[in-house]
Order: structure tokens, then C-alpha cells, then sequence
């Protein structure tokens, strides 16, 4: 075995790059998992200690209808007897180019709690409750925004901004703390502007008893949530944007097997002489078998290893974008560690390692066949590989099926959506070289016409070494189709998104309280807003809404009370309900439109009802509507302004828009409206539905941004593949392009050549990815996006985006075929021929 | 004149009970403490808190109520009670407010407050051999914590000590936790008593470390004690003190042992020794005696003499004395003052012994009182 080790050895050390290749192949594929599993856990694992500081020893917590608590609740209860209970007003605040929680406590309830108190340096907690600017931040945030305890900053809140002082300093290093910033509940109340409320009230109950006790004692719009689920809820918010990513990288992985495949059945054929040689001199065909899979594991482990490392470079600038992502959408996340599990590391390790061997079982299985009488005949295994070709049809057809019958699974799950695609892929990809090689066969006589011999003898090249151009151009088109797939996807949401945003803003300009966020009650407009902008003699009509967070059974849920002007029912696109009826059934009855993902993640349909706690208690209501809307993926409550007044008390109006008299021009609307909010004591944004537009699609766009970022990572592991095909492809052609060049073929001509054949297979791989491409659209829109968020999209296909999928499949192929037609070019025709 | 050793420094108080309870300890440790005394008497910054410096003319309602521009002030209710079945019965209630600075910060919230509150809860149950003490803390805002008037109400959660209506007496006492709850009326049997120069009581020789300072040194208390299950109704007699100041203790003074105690015969008798570092008797050290009609008479340091008897040895590591003789020569009086149990140590955040006591006089059954003895 050790004389074997060697001539392997010598053998690679002849030919580095192929097995360079492999390792580079795993190590992307493998590093593109681990980035993603590293962004992903991170991001969860920052949100969940930010959690578990923020809620502390904390077992349930009250919480309040859509404007909170009434802050004297707390005195109540604790007059009550509940004496491990803590006041809490929470908002966000944005310092130094960072958004924070800004945590409102009182310090002397603390202690059962929290254990901030324990660490303070500076002036202490006292000087935060006896000084009305004060605030506290970890040593680690307060060194990371470069302050010290005395400085005074700036901080802005929902457009205002306000000067405090960073009195103490936590002396802490827990991660937790990095996005929060701690202030006196008094100072929380004035900065967020919530006076005579709170967002929550925490408590430690002992027992159930405690808990119906303290149930009995709560106002109809208050609740009480065991923090424990409240929590889980929160992180499940972006479950879905996290599996999304996983599937993603899962693919790339998919791509680099495919490229192991290649490079290992390459290394087999290559070394066919080699291997024949050692069958003669007595070795098993399994130990050709184990040989080749030892040489797999190797190869998989070293690019494992190296894929780990690579990943966790490319994971912590994912991370950034995973972050800002989840910050748009669904929660204010600070994430200033990287998160490595042993279990994470270990996943990628087995993931790249299996994804290798599984790879390697065809050519180990190849060279486990080699008969020593094959060391002297070239063409027995194209002819292999040609009696495969209808098992590759069968099999691929057989997945695909599968693929189709999971589908019809009953149930929504997500992961089972996942795996009906990923066989989806993995059959189609088995059907590229049977495809594969009826392209090359047809288009032999119009390349012949086009390019003479050359153009010929490229297309036979394809058809002749399809054992190497199969599974490399597979590998293309799965990359291609994937940017396809996800493009098409990701185009027909836009102009979905896109469309609906000019049906729902009906109105000319909105005008809202800036900074609604996931924490705490949302802002409202200050009262004199509505009556001064509705006098204004350019404005037609005014309609109002606020959104805001109700309570369920189902778990908390956003609404938007909405005071319609005459325009308001157009805004709606209903997938179920009659827009004229349902808005007089939401004006006179007790009657909501629920959104899409609402309706399918609570398997509501219409006339079903829904229930929700209002500052009433408990009450159902009947959905009248199923609409479409694209603001949140959890779902939306729309209700009207006047059944949200009886049955909350919650006067504030948080966004009205403006409806211009006809004809008039923005321009000249605007100035006067942005006049009349202009001195009403608190920043007001004016923005027109076009701007509003722009602003919602550039967060979409930053929102799909990392998907753009994972497509190419794939097609770059492809580009390797297809690079080291063709250089296999060449390598292997060597002396037959030697005798060409002896027989007068130019270098150029040769190169050119290898130029077409790249081109061959680069645009077989392109035409061969848009089927599936679509078809991974058609399944992306129908099935995952289904599963994940229950929106429904217009199918969208751009010729833009097919083009684009052809022309990336072409130019990396014609990129990967550079270095190979050089090399082949500058060669030596003696040279190959004397190692005949 | 109670606890003044620890009120000395609100702030530091504060961050001691912070830190203490956030801990999960009961009491301070024993570095803590002495940090506590030292930060104490080098005098936390008093720059913009009121000072006691000359008498006041004391105004009533009004004084029954907070001073916010001191830092400390407290109301404090000690008291002897039976139930009909003679099963006796001793205890505490003390509501303390301490200013975490000498203005409140501007602020439009109801919780923006630099005013600290901490209240005190103990009975001793002689038959029962117990000893309960309970603590609490909360900010003076947002209506957890405060003194007001019209009607007459101090509170800490639902511990209060209010009028019945307006602000004059009878005052009820009413608190409750766990298995501990007092339900109390009181009454009073004399006239406010005005401590040291009618009303200013000198701590030490520097200027505006004093406090003012009154009592009602006989209340007719009746109500209820419940102990666990049991409910008591009881009956006795209760002493409160009044007291605000903002720095009291002088260099060299550690602490103080402070006796209230009501004779049977109608006098009511005051008299607390402040201790110095080299374990002698501050000269500031007084008392009062107070006739049956409410007439009375500083004692000065020289003219009673305290002798410790018998001492015991707290599960905390403090030797308390727990018996002494108290001789007035000018009254012609020689008292033997005996704790009725030897543990009414309150092991709270901040730790000290406070204890019902009972009087003899000639070996007979003479009085009751109630003893404080802080840093030992």
C-alpha cells in the first residue's frame, strides 16, 4: 500500500491542479454552508441572549392592548401582593449608527430580575434615576461607540433628537447587552414619549395559582404571556428567512458535489493505465474501490478544513447582511459575535465529507470495474458511459416523480417543500448529459457549417469525453438554473410587490409619525394634524390608519385600523371577499380582512372568525376578506377606524393619507402640507405614495440582496467545475490535438477550438438550465414561498433573466476555457507524441 | 432616632440595596458594612439638602408629612401588645425615605422621582419563639411609595400608616405579607414630646449634624396580629418617633443603642447613647423623661447611667447586650431593662437589633419599651 501511496502521490504531484480542483471544489461548497449556517446561528443566537438579558429571570409578563399598559396596573398589583414583578418601557433609539433597545426599568424592582444593577461603574444606578438624562450601557457597547462614563450623545428617536449622558457603565462583557441601552423607566417614558403607559409589566409567579390570580386582576386588554413562549414566538418570526438561507447553501453544496464527481471520475480515468497496471499485479477490484474512496476522504476532509475557514470569513460578511435583513423585517438585532458550534463546525465538516464520498461511489465504482485488459483500450468506459445514458434517464425521471408525489404530501411543511425541490434538481441534473449529448450530436453539422473541421471535431469532443463534460456541464446548469429559478422568483414578488404597492397607496401623500418599530407601543400623529391638513383647501379627503400589535390565542398579531376615504376599497386586491360589501361589513359589523399569510398560516378562510383580545375582552369576528399584502409576513388584521374605537381605547392615529382635489400637481401640494404639520411640537414625516414606493422596493431589494450574493457563490463553485472539465477535457485530448498540430493545425486553430467546445458546453448548460430553472421558479413561488410566507405572486418571467442565466453559463465556461486553450495552444506537438 | 448611622448616606444606601439584593443575600457582608460606615461618616457630598442647624417651629399637619430637602426621614411605630389570653406580643413598622439627591429631576413622568423609600416590618411572638422580619424597597413615584396629607397616608405597596380621615389621629397600621399581617389603631394618650432643643436634637458638635426630631411616646393600640393561620385581637401600647436630618454622626461615632420605654406608673422614658470608636459614650448622648401629663425634661449625658448586664452572641457574628440597668438618679429611679427574647436581630439588607423589652424595678414587673442597637 505504501508503494501505491506513492505513485498516487507522484501521480498527483504530476497533475496538481486536478487535484487541486476537488479540494477547492468541496472547500466552496462547504465554506458557502458554513458562511450561511454561521450568519444564521449568529443572528439567532445574538437575538436570543438580547432575550434572555433583556427578560432576565422574568417567568410571565402583562402585557397591554395596542397602547399598552396603564401604568398604574403596576401599583395595583403590587398593592395586590405581587411583589417579584418590574415595570418595563421598551422602544427603540438609534446612537452612533446603531439601533438599540432602549430599556426602561425601575431599579429598586429589579433585583429578582435583572442583575444590571450588580456591575455599574461611574455615578451608579442612582444618579440614572435622580438625573432625567441619564443612561447605562455596557462597558463593551459604551467602548464600542467610543464613549466614557460623563460624555454626552446624541440619540435619535423616531426623528427627534435628544441629547443624554452616559452616567455608568456595566461593567460586562455579556453579548446580550450589545443592542441595549438602559435608562430609568421615568427617563424611558420621557424619551419614547410614553407618559402614564408602560409595555410590559415582568414577573416571577411561583405557581399556577398565582397566575389565575393575577389573571383575574388584569383590565379585558391586558394579558399574560409565559415569557418562555412569548420568546420562542419572537425568534420564530424569522424562521423562515433562516431555512430560506439554509436551502440556499445546501444548493451550492449540491453544485460542489457535482464538481467532485467530475474531478474524481476524471482522476480515474486519467489514471485508467495506472489502475489496470495494479489489477494485473493482483489487487481486488474493491481494493481499487476502497482506494478510490480513501483518496475521496482525503480529498473531502482537506477541503472541509479548508472550506471551514473560508466560511467563516465569508459567514461574518453574510452575517452583516443577514442582520440588516432581519432588522428590516422583523426585529432590531445587534450582532457583534460570531457564533461557531462545535455542532456547526462538525455539520460542515460531515456535510463536505459525505457530499464527497457520495460523489466519488460513481468513479470509485468506475475503477473497482477497470479490468486489467482495459489498461490497453481508451474507449471502453465512453462506451460505459453511453450504456448509462438511459439509466441516468430512468433514475432522473424516477426523482423527479418523487419530487412531484412529495408535493402532493398533504400539510405545509416547508422542509418537505425543500425536499421535493432538492430531488427536483438532483433528477433533472441526471437527465443534462443524456441532453447533453444529443446537443453535441446535432449541432456537430451546424457548427461544421459554421466552423469548418473545428467546429466538428468541438462538437465531437463534447460527445466523445462526456464521461468529463456530463456531470461538469450538469453542475453548470444546476448553477444556472438556480440564479434562473431564484430570479424569476425573485422578479415576479418584485413586480407583485411593486404592483400592489401602487394599488395600496391610493392616496397622493402620507403623512406619519416617524419610527414605528417591533418594540413597544407605535407612535401617533399628534392630535391637531388631521384637522389642519383636512382644511387645507388642495386636499380632497383624508383617510387615517394605525398599526399596531393585538393579542390572540394564536399568538400576537398586527393590525392596522384603517379610516377609509371614498378610495380606500380599490386599494385592496381580495384573493377571496367582495371588495363594496366587506367595507360596509367592517364599518357596521364585527368584521376584519385578513392577509394572506394570515389566512394560510392560520388555515383561515372566509366567514371564518377570528379572535382577538381587546380592551373589552376576548371577541370574535367574522373575516369578510382575504387580501393581499405584502407589509408582513406574519399575516395583517385590517379593521375599520370605528370598530377598532369600540372595542379599543386607543384613540391615536398613526399615518394619514391625502387625497389631492383633481389635477393638481404634487408640487404644489406639497409645500402647504408639509407647512401645516410643520410646528406641531413633534416630527412628522410628509412623503409622497412615490417616495413611499421607492423606499418599500429598496428594502425589498436590500431584503433579496444576500440571495443575489449565494447565487453567484454557486455559480462561482460551477465555474470551477466547468474549469476543471475542461481542463480534464484538454489534458485527456492532448496527443490527439498533438497529431492535430502535427497535421497542420494552427495554434490558433486549436485554441479556437477549445474556445467553441467551452462555448458548446457553456451554452448547453444555459439552454439546458431554463427549464429547470423555471420549473425551480414555479416551485419556488407555489410551494416555498407558499410554505414559508403564504403569499401569492404573479409568475413573472423576464427574458432578461433567461438571458442572463445563458449568458453567465457562457461566459464562464468561455472564462474556464481561456487557461485549458493556452495551454493546449502553446503545446508541444513532440512532446505529446513522444509519450506515445 | 433610629437607623440614623445607615441614613446618613442615601445614595450609598441605595447602591447597598441594590447590590445587596441583587446578590439574593439577606444583610450585608461584613466588608460591605464597614464601607457602609466609613462612606458614612466622611461625609457623602450634603451640598443642596436642607440642614438642621437652629430650631424649627414644627407645623402641624404639615410636619407629619415628608421633607423631601433632607435626606432622610422616617416614621417609626414600636409597640407591646397581648391578646386576651395574655400571649405577648412586640412590634416594628418603620417607613424610611431617603433622597438620592437634593433635587428631583425634571421630568414629566410620574416615576421621576430622586426620592428613595425602604419600610420595615417585625414581630416578635414570645409564646410562638419567633422573631419575622420583613423588608421592602420602592422608588417615591408613581404612587408606590410617599407621605402625604389630606388625609394623612405614608405607604410603601399596601404597608401604610394613614389617618382614618383628615390627618388627624387615631392612625391606623396596616401591613401585611406572607403569613404576617397587622391591622392596628392607634391613639394617643399624650401630647407630642419634642426631643432635644425643642425639637432639634444635636448628634454631633458640628453645626447641622443634627435632626429634628419628635415623639409620641404613648399611643393605645387595638387591632389585629396574624401569625399564619392564627388571627390575634390585641391590645398594648405603642411609641412612634419622627425624625429628619441630613448628616448626624461625627467622626468618631459608630453607632448607638437607643431605649424607648413606658413605665406602668405613666412616665415615658427616652435615652440613647451614642458610641465612640474608643468604646466610650458620646457627651452628646441624652434622653428624655416625660411625665403622665405630657410635661418633660431633657436628661442630659451625665445625668443617666447605662450598665450592660448580660450579652448575646447573634447566628450573624454581633454580641448584643440584651440586658442592662438603667439608674436616673435625678428621677430617682434604678431600672433593670431584660429583652424579651435575645434574637430580635432584623438580618434585612441593612442589620441591626431592634426588640421588645420589658421593665422591672425592685425585681417587680415596672414597664415595657423597645430597644435599638445598631453596629455591632
Amino acid at each position: 500500500m505504501t508503494l501505491l501511496a506513492k505513485a498516487l502521490i507522484r501521480d498527483h504531484r504530476k497533475r496538481p491542479w486536478n487535484i487541486l480542483f476537488s479540494i477547492l471544489g468541496v472547500a466552496l461548497g462547504v465554506a458557502i454552508v458554513v458562511a450561511v449556517d454561521i450568519a444564521n446561528s449568529s443572528a439567532s443566537r445574538a437575538f436570543e441572549l438580547s432575550l434572555e438579558t433583556v427578560t432576565g429571570r422574568t417567568t410571565h409578563q402583562v402585557l397591554g392592548g395596542p397602547a399598552g399598559l396603564d401604568e398604574s396596573l403596576y401599583a395595583q398589583l403590587r398593592r395586590q401582593g405581587f411583589r417579584e414583578s418590574a415595570p418595563v418601557v421598551e422602544g427603540h433609539v438609534q446612537a452612533r449608527g446603531e439601533t438599540f433597545t432602549l430599556l426602561g426599568l425601575e431599579p429598586f424592582a429589579e433585583a429578582p430580575f435583572r442583575d444590571y444593577a450588580n456591575g455599574a461603574r461611574g455615578e451608579g444606578v442612582s444618579a440614572l434615576i435622580t438625573d432625567a438624562d441619564a443612561v447605562m450601557l455596557s462597558s463593551r457597547t459604551a467602548a464600542r461607540l467610543d464613549l466614557e462614563p460623563g460624555d454626552r450623545f446624541t440619540v435619535t428617536i423616531r426623528g427627534r433628537e435628544e441629547t443624554v449622558t452616559l452616567r455608568s457603565v456595566l461593567e460586562t462583557d455579556e453579548p446580550g447587552l450589545d443592542g441595549i441601552m438602559l435608562a430609568d423607566i421615568a427617563h424611558a417614558q420621557v424619551l419614547l414619549q410614553r407618559l402614564g403607559r408602560l409595555d410590559r409589566i415582568d414577573l416571577i409567579l411561583p405557581d399556577h395559582d398565582t397566575l389565575e390570580r393575577l389573571r383575574a386582576l388584569l383590565p379585558e386588554g391586558a394579558e399574560v404571556m409565559a415569557t418562555k413562549s412569548r420568546n420562542e414566538a419572537t425568534l420564530q418570526l424569522s424562521r423562515a428567512f433562516h431555512i430560506n438561507l439554509t436551502a440556499m447553501s445546501l444548493l451550492a453544496l449540491l453544485v460542489g458535489a457535482f464538481l467532485i464527481y467530475n474531478t474524481m471520475i476524471f482522476s480515474v480515468l486519467r489514471r485508467r493505465r495506472l489502475l489496470a497496471t495494479l489489477r494485473m499485479q493482483g489487487m481486488t477490484g474493491a481494493e481499487l474501490f476502497r482506494l478510490v474512496m480513501t483518496e475521496a476522504l482525503m480529498v473531502g476532509l482537506t477541503g472541509a478544513i479548508l472550506g471551514l475557514l473560508a466560511g467563516t470569513l465569508i459567514g461574518q460578511f453574510l452575517l452583516q447582511m443577514v442582520t440588516r435583513t432581519v432588522s428590516d423585517m422583523y426585529f432590531v438585532l445587534t450582532v457583534t459575535e460570531l457564533h461557531l458550534t462545535v455542532w456547526g463546525v462538525l455539520k460542515g465538516l460531515l456535510l463536505g465529507i459525505a457530499a464527497t464520498l457520495a460523489a466519488a461511489l460513481g468513479p470509485a465504482w468506475e475503477a473497482a470495474r477497470i479490468s486489467p485488459r482495459d489498461a490497453l483500450r481508451r474507449s471502453t468506459l465512453e462506451r460505459g458511459v453511453g450504456r448509462l445514458m438511459p439509466w441516468l434517464i430512468g433514475v432522473g425521471l424516477i426523482l423527479m416523480g418523487l419530487s412531484w408525489l412529495l408535493l402532493q404530501w398533504p400539510g405545509q411543511s416547508l422542509l418537505l417543500g425543500f425536499a421535493a425541490l432538492f430531488l427536483l434538481i438532483l433528477g433533472y441534473a441526471l437527465l443534462i448529459p443524456p441532453a447533453l449529448l444529443i446537443l453535441a450530436r446535432g449541432l456537430a453539422s451546424p457548427l461544421a457549417s459554421a466552423f469548418g473541421a473545428m467546429g466538428r471535431l468541438s462538437a465531437r469532443g463534447v460527445s466523445a469525453g462526456m464521461s468529463r463534460a456530463g456531470p461538469a456541464t450538469a453542475a453548470l446548469a444546476l448553477a444556472v438554473s438556480a440564479t434562473i429559478g431564484v430570479g424569476v422568483m425573485v422578479e415576479s414578488f418584485r413586480t407583485t410587490v411593486d404592483a400592489w404597492l401602487g394599488q395600496t397607496l391610493q392616496g397622493d401623500v402620507y403623512v406619519s409619525a416617524p419610527g414605528r418599530s417591533g418594540v413597544g407601543i407605535n407612535p401617533v400623529l399628534p392630535e391637531a394634524a388631521r384637522a389642519r391638513l383636512e382644511a387645507l383647501e388642495t386636499v380632497e379627503t383624508v383617510s387615517t390608519a394605525r398599526r399596531v400589535h393585538v393579542h390572540s390565542p394564536q399568538g400576537t398579531l398586527e393590525m392596522m385600523a384603517v379610516d377609509p376615504a371614498p378610495r380606500t376599497p380599490e386599494s385592496y386586491r381580495y384573493r377571496a371577499g367582495d371588495g363594496s360589501s366587506a367595507w360596509r361589513s367592517l364599518e357596521n359589523r364585527d368584521a376584519v380582512l385578513i392577509s394572506e399569510p394570515l389566512a394560510w398560516r392560520l388555515s383561515l378562510g372566509l366567514h371564518d372568525t377570528l379572535t382577538l383580545r381587546t380592551d373589552r375582552g376576548l371577541r370574535a369576528f367574522t373575516i369578510v376578506g382575504v387580501v393581499q399584502e405584502y407589509g408582513s409576513d406574519r399575516g395583517l388584521v385590517t379593521v375599520h377606524r370605528a370598530l377598532y374605537d369600540r372595542y379599543w381605547d386607543d384613540p391615536g392615529v398613526a399615518s394619514l393619507g391625502i387625497y389631492l382635489r383633481d389635477g393638481l400637481p404634487l408640487d404644489t401640494a406639497l409645500g402647504p402640507i408639509r407647512a401645516a404639520v410643520a410646528d406641531l411640537g413633534s416630527p412628522v414625516l410628509v412623503t409622497s405614495s412615490g417616495e413611499i414606493r421607492e423606499l418599500s422596493m429598496d428594502i425589498f431589494d436590500r431584503t433579496f440582496a444576500i440571495t443575489h450574493i449565494l447565487r453567484l457563490l454557486t455559480v462561482g463553485v460551477a465555474f470551477i467545475g466547468i474549469l476543471s472539465a475542461l481542463m480534464a477535457l484538454q489534458m485527456e485530448r492532448s496527443k490527439e490535438n498533438a497529431v492535430l498540430r502535427a497535421t497542420g493545425v494552427t495554434p490558433r486553430e486549436l485554441g479556437g477550438m477549445v474556445t467553441l467546445q467551452s462555448g458548446l458546453l457553456g451554452l448547453a448548460a444555459g439552454i439546458l438550465a431554463i427549464p429547470l430553472g423555471l420549473i425551480m421558479s414555479h416551485m419556488l413561488i407555489e410551494v416555498i414561498n407558499l410554505r414559508s410566507f403564504g403569499w401569492s405572486m404573479q409568475h413573472q418571467v423576464s427574458l432578461r433573466v433567461l438571458m442572463e442565466g445563458v449568458w453567465l453559463a457562457l461566459l464562464a465556461a468561455l472564462l474556464a476555457g481561456i487557461y485549458p486553450g493556452l495551454r493546449m495552444a502553446r503545446a508541444q506537438p513532440a512532446e505529446h507524441l513522444r509519450e506515445e | 432616632m433610629s437607623m440614623i448611622r445607615w441614613w446618613s448616606g442615601g445614595g450609598l444606601a441605595l447602591s447597598a440595596v441594590l447590590l445587596l439584593a441583587g446578590c439574593g443575600e439577606q444583610g450585608p457582608k461584613e466588608g460591605e458594612d464597614a464601607l457602609a460606615v466609613s462612606q458614612a461618616l466622611g461625609g457623602d457630598d450634603m451640598e443642596g439638602y436642607a440642614r438642621a442647624l437652629a430650631p424649627r417651629d414644627f407645623q402641624f399637619p404639615e410636619d407629619h408629612a415628608a421633607h423631601p430637602a433632607y435626606r432622610n426621614e422616617w416614621w417609626y411605630v414600636t409597640g407591646n401588645l397581648d391578646d386576651p389570653e395574655g400571649r405577648r406580643f412586640g412590634f416594628q413598622m418603620t417607613f424610611f425615605r431617603f433622597a438620592l439627591s437634593p433635587t428631583p429631576p425634571e421630568s414629566e413622568s410620574t416615576w421621576a422621582t430622586n426620592q428613595g423609600w425602604m419600610a420595615h416590618l417585625a414581630v416578635t411572638d414570645v409564646a410562638g419563639d419567633r422573631h419575622q422580619a420583613l423588608e421592602r424597597f420602592s422608588r417615591g413615584g408613581a404612587g408606590l411609595a410617599g407621605a402625604e396629607l389630606d388625609p394623612f397616608r405614608v405607604w410603601l405597596d399596601d404597608w401604610e400608616l394613614k389617618a382614618e380621615s383628615g390627618n388627624d389621629f387615631p392612625w391606623r397600621l396596616l401591613a401585611a405579607e406572607g403569613d404576617l399581617a397587622l391591622d392596628l389603631r392607634l391613639t394617643p394618650l399624650k401630647d407630642k414630646v419634642f426631643q432635644g432643643d425643642r425639637g432639634l436634637s444635636q448628634k454631633s458638635p458640628e453645626p447641622g449634624n443634627a435632626s429634628y426630631y419628635f415623639s409620641m411616646t404613648r399611643l393605645k393600640t387595638k387591632g389585629t396580629l396574624r401569625l399564619g393561620e392564627q388571627d390575634y385581637p390585641v391590645t398594648g401600647l405603642s411609641w412612634m418617633d419622627r425624625e429628619w436630618s441630613t448628616s448626624v454622626l461625627g467622626e468618631n461615632q459608630v453607632g448607638w443603642d437607643w431605649f424607648s420605654l413606658q413605665l406602668d406608673d405613666g412616665h415615658d422614658v427616652m435615652v440613647y447613647e451614642l458610641r465612640l470608636e474608643d468604646g466610650g459614650v458620646d457627651p452628646l448622648s441624652k434622653g428624655l423623661w416625660v411625665e403622665p401629663d405630657s410635661r418633660h425634661q431633657v436628661i442630659p449625658q451625665d445625668a443617666f447611667e447605662l450598665e450592660v448586664k448580660q450579652t448575646w452572641i447573634s447566628p450573624q457574628g454581633g454580641t448584643y447586650p440584651v440586658a442592662w440597668h438603667l439608674r436616673l438618679p435625678e428621677q430617682d429611679r434604678d431600672l433593670e431593662i431584660r429583652a424579651v427574647r435575645e434574637d430580635q436581630e432584623m438580618d434585612l439588607t441593612v442589620r441591626y437589633w431592634e426588640g421588645a423589652v420589658d421593665v422591672f424595678e425592685a425585681g417587680q414587673p415596672a414597664g415595657r419599651g423597645f430597644v435599638e442597637m445598631t453596629a455591632y
